[in-house]
């Protein structure tokens, strides 16, 4: 029974060499051994982590950058009160592209966004105005019918195997024709006593300082950033988006986790409806027209690859500022309002090629 | 006849007179894809810390038979059983659940992913509803450790590992996971460059030291002699060769896997 006899292929040649390397191997593990936690990477680990965070660096660097040159351009920017004006102007957009983010790192879009959020600003108004529903109840109403939108878009995504940017399409018409519909094209005006508790918690100041947008905003980045990088719902967005077919064969419900980031994406559709009604205290049906744009380009900005798999809620929220920062520097500047579009779209392009860039760099 | 192939092969790793239980026993398994007969009374037996080559011509049943084996097929006919015990498998998690783990081809990884996230990906270690990202570093590296594997920190994206490198992480996957003690693996090699080549194979021979059981498809014999105890080969969905691999040659496996003496 003993390997007496050599047999054809004498593989005690390759025992050799593969047990040198093996010695090899164990020196390597002596002098660098993979640590976990808190522990020392060593230098390639680092170098390699450096590497990896490159994109959230380029773009902070990009944010840091507009700010310096705006300052420099204006005084008038850096002064605090513009500077939480143009934080509160983003707040709404942000929070709907913490939806976007969850959707594009599952390698899914929703198109409907836009939409959706004008739709449920229609209803809200609808329900408080004509319907004289109590405020609190209009919103809880509001904003589980746009996770019953985000869940349509879902199931019908997931379930036919239809591409979302196709289903999400055709739901961005029906709701803004429904919104014109439901309006009769006329705005919904809300009145409701200064002090009701609905405008203190959606408008006016936190602390007397934070715009209450703002401060929401920051609420609900603080935990989306949590869920996606420290919870295995996160996980399970992220390796659905890298690999979906691995994450399939790994046991996780990738489709699940699809539709949860479709769900999560139109409640905060709803919730962007809410801020909107305590801030300007009327449904226009014509709300968020567009807006759907504004929203991909700041996840994309931020860093978030449109192949799935990788991207951060800071990303999205430096995307934003970005946004912010361009639209009210340009007004500072005097700039024609014409020109604005043309400013993003040229900043979009070049978030691409950067992030491509990278990309390439990397391999 | 095909019985005799089949009892003739039958090994004996331990002693002739304490007969050790296989880990996987199939019996006179049969399966059938429409008219194609793909597996037509095959025999196949696994004993711990065994590595077992299976080779055959294309189309010869080896894929067909890994599927049985891992739970994705269920036979026309025939019995499996583990341990000693008739099972039946529904679905691959049934056979994990006995630690039977498949390897697959592509590696089945997700390359943004750092190589902790991939060792534990579908199985996250949560405490209170938060990712222990500190045990998994700490126990990706200790699996790895183990495997003398080369890859220099567990917190590098897989998509920047090497062929071999992979090839760990997903065989580290394998047996943190599943706690496998079968780990099967579909050309674990085709693409790998020798360097790598040998380092796979030498961790399939780490696999065995370990006490598991290797069930791996070859087509280069070079490495199935390298690596295997047994060699086990299918001809058109019927077994027809087991041989110790110091007992027989190249040559008279690729005689078996081409039916030459029938000619």
């Amino acid at each position: 029974m003993q390997q007496d006899q050599p047999s054809c292929f004498d593989d005690s040649g390759v025992d050799e060499v593969l047990d040198e390397l093996d010695g090899q191997t164990e020196e390597a593990w002596a002098g660098s051994v993979p640590r976990g936690g808190g522990g020392f990477l060593n230098a390639v680990g680092a170098a390699l982590r450096r590497l990896l965070l490159l994109r959230e660096i380029s773009v902070l660097a990009a944010t840091i950058l507009l700010f310096v040159g705006l300052s420099l351009a204006t005084p008038l920017f850096p002064d605090p009160e513009n500077l939480l004006l143009v934080a509160r102007q983003i707040s709404i957009l942000a929070i709907i592209a913490i939806g976007m983010t969850f959707l594009f790192i599952a390698r899914e879009i929703d198109l409907s966004v836009g939409s959706t959020y004008g739709f449920l600003a229609v209803i809200l108004g609808f329900l408080i105005a004509k319907w004289e529903v109590d405020p609190w109840v209009a919103v809880a109403i509001t904003i589980i019918l746009g996770a019953c939108i985000g869940l349509s878009n879902g199931l019908i995504t997931t379930l036919f195997g239809i591409p979302s940017f196709i289903v999400t399409l055709g739901m961005l018409s029906i709701l803004r024709g429904a919104a014109l519909l439901l309006s009769g094209g006329w705005p919904m005006l809300i009145r409701l006593a200064p002090d009701h508790s609905f405008l203190t918690v959606t408008a006016g100041r936190a602390f007397g300082i934070v715009p209450r947008q703002v401060f929401w905003m920051a609420e609900l980045m603080i935990i989306a950033a949590f869920v996606l990088a420290s919870t295995r719902f996160g996980a399970h967005v992220y390796a659905t988006g890298g690999n979906e077919e691995a994450a399939t064969l790994a046991g996780i419900p990738t489709k699940r986790v699809k539709v949860i980031c479709f769900v999560i994406t139109g409640a905060l559709c709803g919730i962007a409806a809410t801020l909107l009604m305590g801030q300007v205290r009327s449904g226009f049906p014509t709300t968020g027209t567009g807006f759907e744009l504004d929203i991909i380009a700041a996840v994309v900005i931020g860093g978030t690859p449109l192949f799935g798999g990788a991207g951060s809620i800071l990303g999205t929220l430096l995307g934003a500022a970005i946004l912010g920062m361009i639209t009210n520097g340009l007004v500072l500047l005097g700039a024609s309002e014409h020109f604005e579009p043309v400013a993003k779209g040229a900043i979009i392009v070049g978030a691409i090629v950067v992030d491509t860039f990278i990309r390439r760099r990397r391999q | 006849m095909q019985d005799q192939v089949a009892m003739e092969g039958v090994p004996n790793p331990v002693s002739a007179e304490t007969r050790v239980q296989p880990l996987v026993e199939l019996t006179n398994i049969s399966k059938a894809f429409g008219h194609v007969q793909a597996l037509q009374g095959v025999n196949f037996c696994i004993f711990p810390g065994e590595v077992v080559g299976l080779v055959g011509d294309n189309g010869a049943g080896k894929s067909t038979l890994i599927k049985i084996i891992c739970g994705a097929y269920r036979p026309d006919s025939g019995t499996i059983t583990v341990d000693g015990q008739p099972v039946t498998f529904n679905s691959p998690r049934d056979a994990m659940a006995l630690g039977i783990a498949t390897v697959y081809q592509n590696l089945a990884l997700v390359d943004q992913r750092n190589v902790a996230d991939n060792v534990f990906l579908g199985r996250e270690v949560e405490r209170r509803l938060v990712l222990d990202k500190r045990r998994m570093l700490e126990e990706a590296a200790q699996v790895l450790r183990e495997l003398r594997s080369d890859i220099p920190s567990v917190q590098v994206p897989v998509g920047l590992l090497s062929g071999g490198q992979r090839q760990a992480v997903a065989i580290a996957r394998a047996i943190h996971q599943v706690a496998a003690r079968l780990i099967i693996m579909d050309e674990p090699v085709a693409a790998l460059g020798i360097e790598e080549t040998r380092k796979v194979l030498r961790l399939i021979a780490r696999l065995r030291d370990q006490g598991r059981a290797v069930i791996v498809i070859s087509h280069n014999l070079e490495h199935v002699f390298s690596v295997a105890d047994r060699i086990v080969v299918l001809r058109r969905g019927r077994l027809v060769g087991i041989r110790r691999k110091d007992q027989t040659t190249a040559a008279e496996i690729v005689r078996l896997i081409v039916g030459a003496e029938h000619l």
